[in-house]
């Protein structure tokens, strides 16, 4: 065990120990152990595998800012991959095992990859890939031999909340600036909501602390303060992973995702610390400073026994300090630098003072492996000589620089601006209500760092009219530069990582560079630089370095990429969350259960697709139902349409505008079928337009278009400045159609509505009682048949209902479902919009120019269909027969052909019960309109041949909707 | 309460009636709808949550140029502004949805004067610069401690500094619930937060069960009232 005594600040709690097992190992841990920390004090070293190579990889960030600790966990019967084994606090009885390994982490079977190098370069899938013949091939090796953890397929689903949350002002990162920022928010009244992904609050105020525990102890009292303040709700182990629209951010808290709107945000996220590039640089025992002192604050782990300290800054000091408090050997601090800045030479003399080599100007070689435990000693030139040396060490601990953890404020819209002072990439400009502060501001001095929060805090809050007098402004930048400009040293044998994600080497980048991708967004494509899942957290500055280096420019003139949402792992449980499909039901809904409704989705809505009978077929149980309205009487509930009153003085001038038709003059108590086309003339509904009164109509849209077209209605009116009051009934009203011969004595058994061929003429609209319930009554011929359409309050539909089936009993009457409907309606040849026309279907192509006035002074679509009259048609509408009993039988879609040339579609087929044939409906090109057949292929590639027929297929007359007589 | 009485006329039906007949057994009328007379699991008896259905009140909706002096002719207390309600003293609440558009529900008592004025509004004297809208909602309220963590699951909207506000004039806000377009009536209630919901009847049974399911993860448990045994039923 490398665990220490008992440290200030340390998250694990000694009093529990639990136990798991890494690839078949036994752990023991102690509560509040990431599987990363437990592991490290335990003694392993290696980790994982990398993703390419298959290297073997140990603790870099310690943060998850890379992909080297990746594990796949069995817990309570489930299996789940790609945990994030540096922040996911282990529990007892896990089962751990490392991803992307053949044969387990020791004896990994893909390691030869990692000899194979010189022939994967950089984009060699792109030009691997190319070949059409070998893509198979290679499609099969790279889906085996690539990838992270399995996926459990027999996982349960599991249903994770989605939360919305507000505030104030959202505080992202809780270390020192975030704190601070926080404060001085709540302090001038704003509700602060301040997350942090750690696990505890602090950040690197509480592991950074070289000789003393000063920042260690203000961050634990800033903190103090920030859990006694009321107005701030701390959230650790949550994290911000997106920034949208509106100060809409991502939060991701342990069990959901939550969706918070912020009034302004501060994004005081800190920095991520960057590792050093030379050969080896991946090797275990290699890892960050920041890795080293998380671990040993944190969680009580001596990462390492003889470390050196590879440095450019005054925390790499730090570091080494760090490491000689808690009796972790400092073999040598190496310093990039010619000389130590003057914020680092004070700490530079107090480890000189204790005997601790400090060297200057260094240049790394090599970090050296001893056999597959990791690293056992560092190569490195120093000063103005040549000579190579050894460090035997077991921990090389890297602080050369730092990436501002800026991926929010630049999906935020901020802009950036590479900053000389402080080497690395500071605010430029920030939209409004954004504010940054600490180390993402250029700001590393603790003192800094609290000043730059609580300006930012107080800025965010005065924003909002919160707090009296102005906010102070920010400090100055100053000190040393905390990243070295270009910590970057090539080997002739290459493995010097810049991306440990994706097993990127020096001169992988130098190779996309010179075949053209020299931009950053190029060479992040090309090569997958920070694309890997830490998103280029610890690889994409020094990829930028690289770059502006290859270029021969520097790198102020270049920009970061923006790491799109979610720029941290998420789970893909918290991305789906609990899903809202509403889906609506008529008030009949219970009643069509009950006789054996059998489901379909009709726009939002359910519907009766058909009733099943016992015994029966699907096509038998259909048949029947059309056969049941064209003898006797069906009835069918069709709710679901759109139902819209329109009123006052101009309610006719709207409608004229709105559809094709004419419907100034339609009289009272009368109906007109309408067509509504868009502004290109393309049909895009239709309905029945009623007159209920001078000033007010009613009117039905199609199912799928109501809740859209409602809407479009009222923009329309505003946009026109024509005040009518416009009502949606669509859910309020239920109707249902009975239709058949039977059907004027089957209501009027239920009405005193004088239902007379006179009295209440075909297309007559009146509103009277039925069964007691007042009812709006159309008489349309909805199917082709004597029909009567009912419209009534929804919470009276049941009543109706079940009234019409009881007056309708000893005439056999049948409910019938959409697919009975769309029989009925294909006999008649009664299109249906969006089925027998589509998003290019105008309306000169459907043969209705009855349904047309072109003598209006305007509606929608008029002036295309001027245009479209004086060309020829694309397409038109016609109807073809074949015969019943086919062994491959035409379905909508299949294609109509002209010798070997597409030439049209088939929009609405099926075989008539009650003309014993199959019936169709087909858009094709016009000339095949007048040839008398057409030719079909359906599925197998065999060829039908249709006879060309006018609809209507059935009652070609109207005699049967129009009857003028009883039965 | 008019328990079940019995009804001449045509009988009404929730727009929760399909989903009754699973959970519910016999049948009793209140305000002319069938309604169950007891659920067929029981319910907790203390829960933090409340849930019930109040689509059987009576109410009445209408629009149009002179609809706010109509109403006001009928004796409802108009609220002054649009996205506001009312609750006068008779516990008949008038919630001005924009300009020119009311909801009138007899909420707590006033069940006939919504009556009359309903009557009114489909009679053919009625000023053909009125309106009358159809409102057949779904109405369900919410209540309990844990009404805004509710909310918090299904709205995007920040309901916490609404449900304090007082009951006879309070704010009103149309909005989504998990893709359900919504009136919301947030005020305090007797026992704490408290949310009254229109929605479209055609949503009734997917928006009800969402809720319970949502509900469910909630901690303190959730109880089903018993429709229209609480308040004015006339």
């Amino acid at each position: 065990m490398r665990r220490l005594p008992p440290v200030a600040g340390e998250l694990i709690d000694r009093a529990r120990t639990l136990t798991f097992t890494f690839e078949g190992q036994r752990v023991t841990a102690y509560a509040g152990d990431t599987i990363t920390s437990a592991l490290m004090a335990s003694g392993a070293r290696v980790l994982g595998r990398s993703f390419k190579y298959h290297r073997p990889r140990g603790v870099l960030s310690a943060a998850n800012h890379d992909a080297n600790a990746i594990v796949q966990v069995r817990r309570a019967g489930r299996s789940v991959p790609n945990v994030r084994a540096d922040v996911v606090a282990v529990e007892d009885g896990w089962q751990v095992t490392a991803v992307n390994t053949r044969g387990g982490l020791a004896r990994d079977r893909l390691r030869v990859l990692n000899r194979l190098a010189p022939f994967l370069p950089v984009g060699f899938y792109y030009k691997a890939f190319h070949s059409k013949r070998l893509f198979p091939r290679w499609e099969r090796m790279f889906r085996a031999l690539t990838g992270l953890g399995e996926v459990d397929l027999a996982a349960p689903r599991v249903l994770t909340p989605k939360r919305y949350d507000f505030c104030d002002v959202l505080v992202v990162g809780a270390g020192p600036s975030g704190l601070s920022a926080a404060l001085a928010a709540a302090e001038r009244g704003a509700a602060v909501l301040l997350v942090d992904e750690n696990p505890a609050p602090g950040g690197s105020g509480i592991y950074s602390r070289g000789e003393q525990d000063d920042s260690a102890t203000a961050t634990l009292a800033l903190i103090a303060d920030a859990q006694r303040q009321r107005r701030i709700r701390l959230l650790p182990g949550t994290y911000a992973a997106g920034y949208y629209a509106d100060h809409w951010v991502s939060v991701v808290a342990a069990e959901c995702l939550v969706k918070v709107r912020a009034r302004s945000v501060v994004i005081a996220q800190g920095a991520c610390e960057q590792p050093a590039v030379f050969r080896g640089n991946d090797l275990p025992g290699v890892m960050l400073a920041s890795a080293a002192q998380r671990l040993i604050y944190r969680y009580a782990v001596a990462p390492a026994r003889r470390v050196a300290v590879l440095t450019a800054n005054a925390e790499g000091y730090a570091a080494a300090q760090d490491a000689l408090r808690h009796g972790i050997e400092v073999a040598a601090v190496l310093d990039l630098r010619p000389e130590p800045g003057s914020t680092s030479q004070r700490l530079k003399d107090a480890l000189t003072r204790r005997g601790i080599p400090v060297e200057f100007n260094v240049r790394p070689r090599a970090a050296l492996a001893a056999g597959r435990t990791g690293l056992a000693a560092l190569d490195y030139e120093s000063g103005a000589g040549g000579a190579t040396r050894r460090l035997d060490i077991d921990g090389l601990w890297m602080s050369v620089g730092f990436a501002p953890a800026n991926a929010l404020l630049l999906q935020a819209g901020g802009q950036v601006r590479y900053e000389k002072a402080v080497e690395q990439f500071v605010p430029d400009a920030l939209p409004a209500g954004v504010y940054a502060c600490g180390k993402v501001n250029g700001h590393y001095a603790f003192a800094d760092r609290v000043a730059d929060g609580r300006a930012a805090g107080a800025r965010a809050a005065e924003r909002l009219g919160l707090g009296a007098g102005p906010a102070a402004g920010s400090p100055a930048r100053g000190g040393d530069p905390p990243s070295h400009p270009f910590p970057v040293f090539q080997h002739p044998k290459g493995k010097e990582f810049v991306d440990f994600d994706e097993d990127l080497q020096l001169r992988d980048l130098a190779n996309a560079c010179q075949e053209g991708f020299d931009g950053s967004e190029l060479m992040k494509r090309y090569s997958t630089l920070g694309m890997g899942p830490s998103q280029g957290k610890h690889s994409n500055m020094n990829g930028l370095r690289v770059l502006a280096k290859l270029r021969g420019e520097g790198i102020e003139a270049l920009r970061p990429t923006t790491a799109r949402p979610m720029f941290h792992p998420v789970p893909l449980s918290h991305l789906a969350g609990r899903g809202f499909t509403p889906e609506r039901r008529t008030p009949l809904d219970g009643e069509h259960a009950a006789r054996g409704a059998v489901w379909m989705p009709a726009g939002n809505w359910r519907r009766p697709e058909y009733y099943a009978v016992e015994g029966k077929t699907r096509a038998a149980a259909i048949a029947d139902e059309v056969r049941a309205v064209r003898s006797g009487v069906g009835i069918i509930d069709v709710g679901t349409l759109g139902k819209v009153e329109v009123h006052g003085p101009r309610a006719a001038e709207f409608l004229e505008r709105v559809y094709a038709g004419r419907f100034a003059n339609l009289k009272l108590g009368m109906t007109r079928y309408g067509l509504m086309l868009d502004e290109a003339g393309i049909v895009i509904d239709d309905g029945v337009i009623g007159r209920l009164g001078p000033e007010t109509f009613y009117f039905t849209t199609t199912t799928g278009n109501s809740a859209t077209l409602f809407r479009e209605f009222g923009r329309l009116a505003t946009m026109w400045g024509l005040p009518v009051g416009l009502v949606n009934l669509t859910g309020h009203y239920a109707a249902v159609n009975v239709a058949g011969p039977a059907s004027r004595r089957v209501l009027g058994e239920l009405t005193g509505l004088a239902l007379g061929p006179e009295a209440f003429p075909y297309l007559g609209l009146r509103e009277a009682e039925v069964a007691g319930v007042a009812c709006r009554i159309l008489r349309v011929g909805f199917v082709g048949e004597l029909g009567y359409e009912i419209h009534m309050p929804a919470e009276y539909a049941q009543h109706v209902w079940r009234a019409l089936l009881a007056a309708g009993a000893s005439r056999g009457i049948r409910p019938f479902g959409v697919e009975a409907q769309r029989m009925l309606r294909l006999e008649k040849g009664h299109i249906i919009i969006g089925q027998d026309t589509d998003g290019v279907t105008n309306a000169l192509e459907i043969g209705m120019p009855w349904a047309i006035r072109m003598d209006k002074p305007f509606f929608i679509g008029q002036r295309s269909l001027r245009i479209l009259q004086a060309q020829s048609r694309p397409q038109t509408l016609v109807g073809f027969t074949l015969p019943p009993d086919l062994p491959n039988r035409p379905k909508e879609c299949h294609l109509v052909l002209d010798g070997s040339r597409i030439a049209g579609r088939i929009t609405s087929v099926g075989v008539s019960p009650t003309l014993g044939r199959t019936i169709g409906l087909a858009l094709v090109e016009p000339r095949l309109a007048a040839s008398g057949t057409l030719r079909i292929r359906v599925d197998g590639g065999a060829l039908l041949s249709a006879t060309i027929e006018a609809p209507p297929f059935y009652d070609a007359s109207g005699a049967r909707q129009e009857p003028g007589e009883v039965e | 309460m008019s328990g079940s009485a019995a009804t001449s006329g045509p009988i009404r039906r929730s727009p929760l009636d399909s989903w009754y007949r699973s959970a519910g057994r016999g049948t009793r009328i209140v305000a002319d709808m069938q309604l169950p007379e007891a659920w067929l699991s029981p319910q907790p008896k203390t829960a933090a949550l409340g849930l019930a259905d109040f689509s059987w009140r009576r109410r009445l909706g209408c629009k149009g140029p002179t609809a706010e002096a109509w109403l006001a002719a009928q004796g409802f207390r108009i609220p002054a502004d649009a996205n506001s309600a009312t609750l006068d003293e008779r516990g008949v609440l008038v919630a001005r949805l924009a300009t020119s558009e009311f909801l009138v529900e007899a909420v707590d008592g006033g069940g006939a004067a919504v009556a009359e004025a309903r009557h009114g509004l489909a009679a053919a004297l009625r000023p053909l610069t009125v309106y009358p809208v159809e409102r057949q909602d779904f109405v369900v309220e919410v209540s309990g401690s844990p009404t805004n963590a509710l909310l918090r699951q299904i709205c995007n909207v920040d309901f916490e500094p609404l449900l304090g506000h007082a009951a006879t004039t309070s704010a009103l806000l149309l909005t989504s619930m998990a893709g359900v377009g919504v009136v919301a009536w947030p005020r305090a209630g007797a026992a704490g937060p408290a949310v009254t919901l229109w929605s479209d009847p055609s949503l009734a049974e997917y928006f009800w069960t969402t809720l319970l399911e949502v509900a469910a993860d909630l901690k303190g448990g959730v109880a089903i009232a018993l429709p229209g045994a609480t308040g004015e039923s006339q």
